[in-house]
């Protein structure tokens, strides 16, 4: 009988041991609060830099609050999804891109909060829902086009204004070639530079007929294929950088700021990276060309912080969320960022983008399209449009195996 | 009966008596084993089994059930046929590399010469290492920029080459990286095995005349088959289930030319929020793990049998 006495203790403890190893969370409902702020960014991005900064000056006037900023891991995505699908909820979480198409369920709406009128309605398409509610505090409004060296281009002669069609592009890309820059650097390993190739190609090569297809779930293939045809055009030339499998985001952003590479296809935030290795190295964006010589821009949801509806501190969170939008906090941010505000009441420094933002953007002359994936394509379709692209630059897949890929992926993830 | 004989009987019956709760003890003491074995195996197969059947997100809070869809769409999806192979590249290229070193290196290192104790070690010591930090290690010699190889390549005149940017060659560098940083168990198995063969059995057949090659081929490999078996299996197992080196390298890339069936689990349950989908790969997965590791172990069983 002492026996089960002692194996009853014994097991009591390891469940006391496991119980205790479990118990994660964000603190409990006496005390101070501790907050935990999944920030989307890595430890060496000088925006956690700033939100850093001003996340103390909040502690330090809000003595029962305090922030825990959560650099991220190289699988963010992924770690959100399982925190969500276990109900281990971060307080607050930048929502990259997704606050409304994938957060939305589990985010409080903000379109109630004092700064909520300043909202720029130029995001409305892509994070405010068919009520008007918006569940993320948008620190920028991303607008992008392609990110070019200037020093490069005007070496070589060539005037990004003037590139208004993919032809036009081909001729630089081949002008560049010859002058041994590298045109395009994109990555498989860091891999979402290989889906914004297709991602902004997309959404001036698939016509309004298809794209009214796509959000009633028929794929058609036919402006995909261009897509991929456009692409498998530059793979073939040698366009591309030869390191394109093992390329890093630092290789790529070096390589951009050293001269060595032309163009690449990504969001301005890399730019801080590229001035990290360059300081005064002179960058810009221009329009995305297209087919028909109208070139465009586009944008959405970029850096965006939501609070959870089930916070246990969802007060203070919602606190902090208002003390980031004030104008002079949002403006830094936004500054760090590199782009331009989320809140039309703040003001930012775009630094050496400055000029492309006058230039192209300030005037309105460029439609400003939504990221294609987020708008037509069903959630989860972004790793087969990244991956079948990476096939294509790689010359591993040809445009039809990829674009069937693609379109069977389509009609799997509409059908959830 | 003597006074003696029935105290010995009396004590017999106490044992006896007291047999039944000895046992009951024993089996309490499993207890805490089974629920480990219960909660962190077999429930996680059994909801693994449930979730393959739902066409679950893999976040959100509901799930639909659909029978055996995802069992039929791996049946006719390309890219997991392709990962199949690739998962059999990984898991018999690495089992007969690992074989062949393995073994060529404990009969190297069974010899009485100097620095084997040392020469062991090195061999063993990558087994050590998490294969992420081994496979950062081999990504920074084979990435085309500032890699090891290449700057030896152009160091001796050549052109920088991008190993990693090919299906054929990413396969082959990951079979290679993941058989160098295990070959130190296959290696320990077989030294194991040789040092375990009486030496008699080598001084018998020299005095019949046996030169190296027929002690090596009739005494070592048949006495050598219960190592042979151990090791095949966990090589085996090890390489079908690969999955850092290869994230870690090419990250399944290019394209989806490289993933093992593990690679592909992950993208399809993260990525491509099919979570129920990656489910249906992993039980499909254990099952050939199963399947492949009981007949190797029956077949290779078999012949240690018969060799005996």
């Amino acid at each position: 009988m002492k026996s089960l006495w002692k194996a009853a203790a014994a097991l009591t403890a390891i469940g006391l041991v496991l119980t205790g190893c479990s118990a994660g969370g964000t603190g409990g409902s006496g005390g101070a609060a501790k907050l935990e702020f999944q920030t989307g960014l890595a430890t060496s991005d000088p925006i956690l830099k700033t939100l850093t900064t001003m996340t103390q000056k909040f502690e330090s006037t809000h003595k029962d609050v305090s922030i825990n900023l959560v650099p991220m891991t190289n699988t963010y995505e992924a770690d959100m999804k399982v925190r969500l699908a276990s109900s281990d909820i971060p307080d607050i979480w930048a929502t990259h891109g997704w606050s409304l198409l994938r957060y939305s369920d589990f985010l409080e709406p903000l379109n109630k909060r004092s700064w909520a009128k300043n909202f720029n309605p130029a995001l409305a398409p892509a994070m405010e829902n068919k009520s008007g509610e918006f569940f993320a505090l948008p620190a920028d409004t991303d607008v992008a086009g392609i990110v070019y060296n200037k020093k490069v281009l005007a070496d070589a002669g060539i005037d990004p204004a003037t590139l208004t069609t993919w032809d036009d592009f081909a001729a630089a890309a081949a002008k560049l070639k010859t002058a041994g820059v590298t045109p395009i650097s994109a990555s498989g390993k860091d891999s979402w530079f290989a889906g914004n190739i297709a991602d902004f190609i997309a959404s001036g090569a698939v016509n309004k007929s298809e794209k009214a297809g796509l959000i009633k779930g028929d794929f058609a293939s036919g402006g995909y294929t261009k897509v991929l045809d456009l692409v498998q055009s530059w793979q073939k030339a040698g366009y591309f950088n030869a390191d394109f499998s093992s390329a890093t985001t630092d290789d790529l952003t070096r390589s951009l700021a050293q001269g060595k590479t032309a163009f690449i296809f990504v969001q301005n935030y890399v730019v801080a990276s590229a001035l990290g290795f360059v300081p005064d190295a002179e960058l810009g964006y221009f329009p995305i060309p297209s087919a028909n010589g109208k070139p465009y821009l586009v944008g959405g949801e970029g850096h965006a912080y939501g609070v959870s509806k089930t916070s246990k501190h969802k007060d203070q969170a919602l606190e902090y969320i208002d003390f980031l939008a004030q104008p002079d906090n949002l403006g830094k941010l936004a500054s760090a960022i590199g782009g331009i505000p989320g809140l039309t009441n703040a003001k930012s420094d775009l630094g050496v983008l400055q000029a492309s933002y006058e230039k192209f953007v300030k005037p309105g002359t460029f439609p400003l399209d939504p990221y294609f994936d987020r708008v037509y394509l069903p959630n989860g379709m972004w790793d087969t449009m990244v991956t079948t692209t990476s096939g294509v630059v790689t010359g591993q897949s040809g445009v039809t195996e990829s674009v069937g890929q693609v379109k069977k992926q389509f009609g799997t993830l509409y059908g959830q | 009966m003597t006074g003696t004989t029935k105290a010995a009987i009396r004590t017999k019956v106490r044992r006896r008596a007291g047999a039944p709760f000895a046992a009951r003890r024993i089996n309490l003491l499993y207890l805490p084993a089974i629920l480990l074995f219960l909660g962190f195996t077999i429930y996680p197969l059994v909801n693994g089994f449930i979730l393959s059947l739902s066409n679950w997100n893999g976040y959100s809070p509901s799930r639909s059930f659909i029978g055996l869809g995802n069992y039929f769409r791996l049946a006719s999806d390309p890219v997991f046929h392709n990962t199949l192979i690739n998962t059999f590249i990984y898991g018999f290229g690495s089992t007969i590399l690992q074989q062949v070193l393995g073994l060529s290196l404990a009969l190297a290192l069974d010899r009485a010469i100097r620095g084997r104790n040392v020469a062991r070690a090195i061999i063993y010591l990558p087994v050590l290492v998490s294969p992420v930090v081994m496979g950062t290690m081999y990504y920074l010699l084979f990435s085309y920029d500032n890699g090891g190889l290449n700057d030896i390549v152009v160091a001796l005149g050549g052109s920088k080459i991008a190993w990693l940017s090919q299906a054929g060659t990413s396969v082959a560098i990951i079979v290679l990286v993941n058989s160098v940083q295990f070959v130190g168990i296959s290696m320990v198995i077989y030294l194991a095995g040789l040092q375990s063969i009486p030496t008699v059995y080598y001084e018998a057949s020299q005095l019949d005349g046996a030169d190296a090659w027929q002690q090596f081929t009739q005494i070592t490999v048949p006495l050598l088959r219960p190592a042979f078996a151990t090791s095949v299996v966990l090589n085996l197992i090890g390489g079908l289930k690969l999955f850092d080196v290869i994230q870690v390298l090419t990250g399944g890339g290019p394209g989806y030319a490289t993933n093992s069936v593990s690679t592909l689990i992950g993208k399809a349950y993260f990525d491509n929020q099919s979570a129920g989908y990656a489910s249906a790969m992993g039980i499909v997965l254990f099952i050939i793990i199963a399947v492949l590791t009981l007949i190797f172990n029956t077949v290779l069983n078999r012949r240690r049998l018969e060799g005996l």
